[in-house]
């Protein structure tokens, strides 16, 4: 076999072992247009893990390189890359040597113009986390898949959520899958938002590690014969780094290096086209994702609003609630960055009672909410149920809640 | 994929272990068959358990050991072994609903 055509690295038979007439499978798939791939396409019904759901998600996603570091829960995920990589699906793919040499490696990939992904959990984000939020002010489309795990001591690797809080005010887009469908669709969707060219920035894609990635569940899936459309690093607010063509420059603008007033002012406005990207990136996940959030019951009084797991255990309270006759609300928040506080607002302007459960100790969904709501929205607002560091969350805590929440709020 | 026929309700795990449980109704019994977490994808198998309902329009249940179906909580490691413990149960339960239809008129009878 030739050089792979149209690859940013040559792959032949013969480097891979495999028969002469071997072809990549990414190069046996036709391109087609996301909108279709997202809400056109017939689709295929699995059951299959978070995990295998994200394989899937990766091998429909054109990926040009790979980068990462094993981490539990995410090895499974990145090993299933490996296959893909195997396949011809992942042109390039190799494991870094830990964390913080896996990001700085996939920004200069992402950099050089190539769809670029990795993927990580708990310590490791915050291992990385230096380089992660250097990404979004180097206007670096990369897509990064989060399995969310305890991150602080005692060691543990059960789900928790605390580690989105950290990547909240770094200017990436942030999306919170609820199950293993939600890991198929939302990293498709955001690498189509995030090299969009009023866009421009790193995703991440975050869901509660082990209770999705770990355990099956039923995913709906396109034809693997298309794949999205090739990143073009020409067709960006920051162009690409011409590698051929060298010296090139990291930081374009020499004067945003000095310690000087223009560097400071130069600085600033930067963050404010970074923040101002994530706010315009809300029209693209509007489209592909079919909104921002999902609302069940919108005339009910009282009102669940959750992200992650917590909406499927949110989902069942709001079924057993109908089953009693009582019409309980459901707000599910599937992009954190950009925050939908528009959509949430309009959702919840009868509520009278809204909880707010999480999988961590902060709470830093019901602060986003407090912060966005103040002042706008005539509901109690109240957190919890929380649970962390591994712990679960029955449906009936989530009912015990509810009922508690009504007879302090008449 | 797991048989979709009589499928009353499919849920995530309620007990908020992660994972997904289908319920399947015939009349008042059913199947609950419930798919968690594991460490390795070869792990991941079924548990489940013979259920009566106390209820005929929700998906209120108690488990029941007391069927000759199942006298405790049966393990399956595929879809397809389960699947035809569940076409199985299909039938044992329509003609369970039956046999217990036909109890008290006999009683009523004697």
């Amino acid at each position: 076999m030739a050089n792979v055509k149209g690859s940013s690295v040559c792959r032949t038979a013969t480097d891979e072992g495999k028969p002469a007439d071997w072809v990549p499978g990414g190069e046996k798939q036709t391109v087609v247009d996301p909108m279709k791939m997202f809400h056109e396409l017939p689709r295929e019904k699995l059951f299959i893990t978070g995990s295998e759901a994200a394989r899937e998600s990766m091998r429909r996603a054109n990926i040009d390189i790979a980068i990462a570091y094993p981490i539990t829960p995410q090895s499974e995920s990145m090993q299933q890359a490996g296959y893909l990589y195997d396949e011809g699906y992942i042109k390039e793919y190799y494991r870094a040597e830990e964390e913080i040499g896996t990001f700085s490696a996939i920004s200069g990939a992402s950099r050089a113009g190539v769809r670029s992904l990795t993927a990580t959990s708990g310590p490791g984000l915050m291992r990385g986390m230096e380089a992660i939020s250097s990404w979004p002010g180097a206007r670096t489309p990369i897509i990064m898949l989060n399995m969310c795990r305890v991150i602080n001591t005692p060691l543990a690797i059960q789900p928790d959520n605390i580690e989105m809080s950290f990547m909240l005010n770094t200017g990436i887009l942030l999306l919170h899958a609820e199950n293993q469908q939600d890991f198929y669709d939302y990293p498709l969707a955001a690498i189509m938002a995030s090299e969009q060219v009023d866009v421009t920035l790193p995703a991440v894609v975050s869901v509660d590690g082990f209770f999705c990635t770990h355990a099956r569940g039923p995913v709906e899936v396109t034809p693997e014969e298309y794949k999205l459309p090739p990143r073009d690093g020409w067709r960006s607010a920051v162009p690409a780094m011409d590698n051929e063509n060298p010296p090139a420059r990291i930081s374009r603008d020499a004067p945003i290096q000095k310690s000087n007033f223009i560097s400071y002012h130069m600085h600033s406005s930067w963050q404010q086209e970074v923040f101002a990207a994530v706010e315009r990136s809300a029209k693209y996940f509007d489209k592909y994702l079919g909104g921002l959030i999902e609302v069940v019951n919108p005339d009910a009084e009282d009102f669940i609003i959750a992200s992650g797991c917590a909406v499927s255990q949110a989902r069942e309270a709001v079924r057993q609630e109908g089953e009693q006759g009582r019409t309980v609300g459901l707000v599910k928040v599937k992009s954190i960055r950009p925050f939908p506080t528009e959509q949430i607002l309009d959702a919840v302007k009868g509520a009278k009672r809204i909880l707010v459960p999480e999988f961590n100790q902060a709470g830093w969904l019901h602060k986003e909410l407090c912060a966005v709501l103040y002042g706008r929205c005539n509901a109690v607002i109240k957190d919890g149920p929380r649970v962390f560091g591994g712990m679960t969350m029955p449906t009936e805590m989530v009912l015990e809640w509810l009922a508690e929440f009504r007879k302090e709020v008449k | 994929m797991l048989i979709q026929d009589n499928l009353f309700l499919t849920r995530s795990n309620p007990s908020g272990n992660g994972g997904v449980q289908f319920l399947y109704r015939v009349k008042d019994y059913g199947l609950s068959a419930l798919s968690g977490p594991q460490e390795e994808i070869s792990m991941i198998h079924w548990e489940v358990e013979v259920i009566k309902f106390k209820d005929p329009k929700t998906a209120e249940f108690e488990i029941s050991h007391t069927t000759e179906l199942a006298d405790k909580t049966l393990k399956f490691y595929s879809d397809k072994s389960l699947n035809e413990f569940i076409q199985k149960a299909f039938q044992y339960f329509e003609e369970l609903d039956s046999l217990e239809k036909m109890l008290p008129n006999e009683s009523q009878q004697s």
